[in-house]
């Protein structure tokens, strides 16, 4: 497989993006920290501040959060929790990022997140928006855009910026600029042989949100133009689609097992993958209506029902040719788990072979996976 | 063609040798600390019986928990695709395997000798060999006898904890309310059944269900899994070599 240069540069940009938060907040810009797919940046930037994702992919910090948390809920929440609360009383570092924002700005999704940004809120300023449980019915879109015009009117009193229709319009341009950019960048994976691996793809959406948006699309152009460049591969992989929880940065364990093992992984369906950029926001509507309609179709599994994430993945695999789906989940995450049985009923009536596997941060389940995955591409190939 | 497949378990190492598609011959020795030296010994052991030489040998393909660390195989394959292989030349008509080790339960559903989908039970030592281990020792009764103890029972006990340590103390109590080591180890028993064939029913299987693993030498398990999934279970003549067999005939099938 080709070696890139750009996910090596991403990489060391990560102190200079520091600094640059560092040098924009002493000249009075604000910077939010968020945790979730709900949340649009394009309010964020239209306000004029900054923001960064605290979603912890580590398992050091853990158990430093288990002094706080139950010991069974997910390892991204516990992890999250851990870098953002560390008191000091282990040389675990907290999370830079954590220092560097003014405001979380949480959502009500699955139960570990809402509690433990009640907790959060003891550390730091922490608002919190909610979000319908039924997408479809008629009176959430509605409630939905309460909240995001409530949620905007805080991001107004945090920055002392207002928010204007024409910002809200140019911002909405510039991330469905991004999104445009991604699909082209996934639109290459459609190849067989992808020309290039899916756990590089992965560490490039891991990071979109520590990045500032001109950034990262650079960094996307330049990947692009990269892989248009490369010498295309030989030889057939097993083409994999991994669906489920998030993989924060720091967390492609599996992802890195898969390919590792002969695997490919064209697409994800994740909130690190397809969920993130897959749907654009409309640029003729009214902005904020525009907003609400694009954010509530996110398919999380905190939603009910949720047939929509079925629909993607048979619509994914489909799209990218897969051989086969990776149903990839955390510990103690219920709905996702839960969620499994409906994908897999659907896979199989669609005759695509599924492997389920499901983790936590920690190295201790490593050769178990091996053993699955090398058992499932075995029967792919 | 001539192959060998080597399985590399944690607690025996065994090596087959193929002779084009029948003849077979196969060796099993201790893994001990080494799986390196064990699976050279094993090798060299099935290559004196045959009176073939190493340089003759096409290719080895080893397989089994040390499966990466044997250096000098061509390839390595999982379990799963061994036993099935192995499982499917000694038993053709098979359909789903239920395969209950030491450290893990695997159910595998199969078509033609091919894999099709399977499971493995999580990190977790319920519905595995060490639970009856610990179990069996928590009631202080042999675990190669603690299957035909509990086919003399008539009122099992309810064993209720899904989790090893838990049950090993819900064993200590239930003794100490006066149950009978029958009617615990039916218990016992019973509810590794339960788990496994919750495992086995979602994978759909039905007939043609073979049973290896070291556990499938125990009867009362047998029988218990058995009424559970109201089907008979086969269990193959020699359990221990489908890995070893499977993954020589797959390197056969490979290399035709
Ligand atoms: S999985 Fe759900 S809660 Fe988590 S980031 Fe995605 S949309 Fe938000
Ligand atoms: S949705 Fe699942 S993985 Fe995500 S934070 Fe909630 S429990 Fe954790």
């Amino acid at each position: 497989m080709h070696s890139f240069k750009t996910p090596d540069k991403i990489k060391n940009s990560y102190s200079s993006r520091i600094c640059q938060i560092a040098d924009e907040r002493k000249k009075g810009k604000k910077v939010v920290g968020t945790f979730c797919l709900f949340v649009p940046d394009e309010i964020i930037f239209a306000a004029g501040a900054d923001r960064v994702i605290l979603c912890g992919g580590k398992n050091e910090t853990i158990p430093i959060a288990e002094q706080y948390l139950p010991r069974n809920i997910c390892p991204l929440v516990k992890s999250s929790f851990g870098s953002l609360v560390n008191d000091g009383s282990s040389d675990v570092k907290s999370c830079s990022h954590f220092s560097m924002v003014d405001m979380v700005i949480a959502e009500n999704t699955c139960d570990s997140k809402k509690k433990m940004y009640e907790l959060l809120g003891n550390y730091i300023p922490t608002y919190v928006i909610d979000l319908p449980q039924r997408p479809d019915s008629p009176e959430a879109l509605k409630y939905f855009l309460s909240e995001l015009e409530k949620f905007k009117s805080a991001m107004e009193e945090l920055t002392g910026n207002r928010v204007t229709k024409d910002r809200l319009r140019e911002e909405i341009k510039s991330s469905n600029e991004t999104r445009k950019l991604l699909h082209s960048l996934y639109d290459m994976r459609k190849k067989d042989p992808a020309p290039i691996n899916g756990t590089e793809i992965l560490k490039l959406l891991q990071r979109q949100y520590f990045l500032s948006p001109g950034e990262f699309k650079e960094h996307i152009r330049n990947l692009i133009k990269e892989v248009e460049e490369s010498e295309p591969e030989e030889n057939h992989r097993p083409r994999i689609l991994i669906s489920g929880c998030p993989m924060s940065g720091g967390n492609s364990k599996v992802p890195e097992i898969i390919e590792d093992r002969g695997g490919m992984i064209v697409a994800e369906e994740s909130c690190t993958g397809t969920r993130s950029f897959w749907d654009p926001v409309d640029e003729d509507k009214e902005p904020m209506l525009a907003l609400a309609e694009r954010y509530i179709k996110i398919p999380c599994s905190c939603m009910s029902p949720n047939d929509r994430r079925v629909d993607n993945n048979l619509e994914l695999a489909e799209e990218f040719d897969v051989d086969g789906v990776v149903y990839y989940t955390l510990q103690f995450c219920h709905g996702y788990n839960i969620e499994k049985h409906k994908v897999q009923q659907a896979l199989k009536k669609a005759g695509i072979p599924m492997l389920f596997i499901e983790t936590d941060y920690s190295g201790s389940d490593v050769e178990q996976i091996k053993l699955r995955v090398d058992a499932f591409m075995e029967m792919l190939s | 063609m001539i192959t060998i497949g080597i399985d590399a378990g944690s607690a025996t190492t065994k090596a087959v040798l193929v002779n084009g598609e029948s003849n077979i011959i196969k060796s099993i020795r201790p893994t001990a600390f080494d799986f390196v030296s064990a699976a050279d010994d094993a090798c060299e052991d099935v290559l004196e019986m045959s009176g073939i030489d190493r340089k003759d040998v096409k290719h080895i393909y080893s397989t089994g928990y040390g499966r990466n660390s044997i250096k000098f195989a061509d390839k390595s394959i999982s379990e799963i695709t061994a036993h099935t292989k192995g499982v499917h030349h000694l038993y053709p008509e098979v359909r789903g395997i239920i395969d209950i080790g030491g450290q893990d339960c695997k159910v595998i559903s199969v078509t033609d000798g091919r894999v099709m989908d399977f499971i493995m039970n999580d990190k977790c030592a319920a519905g595995t060999g060490k639970f009856l281990e610990y179990t069996a020792r928590a009631l202080e009764v042999p675990i190669d006898r603690l299957g035909d103890v509990a086919l003399s029972s008539e009122n099992p006990a309810e064993i209720t904890s899904m989790c090893t340590v838990f049950a090993e103390s819900e064993v200590i109590s239930l003794r100490a309310k006066g149950f009978s080591k029958e009617d615990i180890a039916a218990g016992l028993v019973r509810s590794i059944a339960r788990r496994v064939a919750v495992m086995a029913r979602q994978m759909g299987l039905q007939e043609n269900v073979a049973f290896v693993g070291g556990v499938a030498k125990n009867t009362g398990i047998k029988a218990a899994l058995e009424k559970e999934l109201g089907i008979s279970l086969y269990v193959l003549p020699e359990p221990q070599i489908t890995g070893a067999l499977g993954a020589a005939l797959y390197a056969q099938e490979k290399h035709q």
